[in-house]
């Protein structure tokens, strides 16, 4: 039995490319072919990573953006040990949502820590869009936050960096750490016990 | 070990939607958010019979109301699976894939429901071998002690 150490949760409004941004992180692809879906409800991933040596793994809850679904997300937020929001630079309504999303993530999660993704970094290089939320309101606004990385889920840029950063600055969380090595030990102690109660079952 | 077939409802968020519901059956007047909400939460309940209202509650909104079609099949496939009901879970995935043939989210979801019949499958068949070895055990010693008379 293998439980996630780290859970970390997306959120933002519909159509930043929340999905995108896991999709590219979990399975390092990012398909153009692909109509916009949005997503059900929420859904989930898992991976493994490293830091400083150590293992981990993480689960990432990905959220719908789409208002119908707040009331249930909202659910999902519970336990998050790091949030990523997202937002499109192009898009100040996607920026405006910013300090709904935050609130709402800090009613149900106040020690979270929070990072800020601005998407589709390639649109904006390309000259294919442009930007509506100028760099310094952006900049004042991560300040008070763990950080802001600015992502394309098409080229992967700064994507791992993105999830590298949340994982080393949880495992340097010494409260967190300490609830994880504790959880750990539950995990480890459940399934001893496990294992000894199927032994009794055994027709061997 | 935490994917969507496992996740469970708490049940202060099941009981919260609940009353919602409720208070809005008894108005006379329930919406389809308050109805949808409540459905979420019955299908990922632990228990089969939450689960089977849920369902219930599902199949009602989907012949109702055609603007939320998908949600409606998503979770009634994820209710399906629950109760271990895999050939009407595939059967919502389906008519979902038609609707929206690469929804990454619905083929995850089939790729777990299909790993769930093969495992199950062979822990029937597991289970099963392991009667006849038993029952192998029993006559070969059965035939021994019979030879020694």
């Amino acid at each position: 039995m293998s439980r996630c150490d780290f859970k970390i949760v997306l959120l933002g409004s519909e159509h930043v490319g929340k999905t995108s941004l896991v999709l590219r992180f979990v399975n390092c692809r990012f398909n153009a072919d692909i109509p916009y879906q949005n997503t059900v409800g929420a859904a989930f991933c898992a991976k493994a990573m490293q830091s400083n040596g150590k293992n981990f793994n993480i689960g990432i809850w990905d959220t719908a953006g789409s208002e119908r679904y707040e009331a249930m997300t909202k659910i999902y937020y519970r336990g998050a040990h790091a949030a990523i929001i997202c937002y499109e630079p192009s898009s100040v309504a996607s920026w405006k949502r910013l300090r709904h999303w935050l609130q709402e993530l800090r009613g149900v999660e106040e020690n979270c820590k929070v990072y800020l993704c601005g998407t589709k970094k390639d649109l904006l290089d390309g000259g294919y869009v442009c930007r509506e939320v100028p760099e310094d309101t952006i900049a004042s606004y991560t300040q008070g936050l763990c950080g802001h990385f600015f992502t394309s889920s098409k080229t992967g840029e700064n994507v791992d960096e993105l999830f590298q950063k949340i994982v080393d600055d949880c495992a340097a969380d010494v409260q967190l750490m300490k609830n994880v090595e504790d959880m750990r030990l539950q995990l480890q102690k459940e399934e001893v016990a496990f294992k000894a109660k199927s032994k009794d079952y055994c027709f061997c | 070990m935490e994917d969507v077939l496992d996740e469970i409802v708490s049940s202060e968020d099941l009981q919260k939607f609940e009353k919602v519901f409720h208070e809005q059956l008894h108005q006379g007047n329930v919406t389809h958010k308050a109805q949808f909400e409540y459905a979420w939460c019955l299908v990922r309940s632990k228990y089969p019979t939450d689960i089977r209202k849920g369902i219930l509650l599902l199949k009602e909104l989907f012949n109702s109301h055609p603007d939320g079609k998908r949600d409606y099949l998503f979770y009634l496939a994820i209710g399906n699976a629950r109760i271990k009901e895999y050939n009407k879970a595939l059967h919502y995935v389906k008519s979902f894939l038609e609707i929206e043939p690469a929804n990454q989210q619905v083929l995850a979801l089939e790729r777990q429901i299909n790993k769930r019949m093969e495992k199950e499958g062979l822990i029937g068949i597991a289970v099963a071998s392991g009667a006849v070895l038993a029952i192998g055990g029993i006559v070969g010693l059965g035939i021994a002690l019979a030879s020694k008379k």
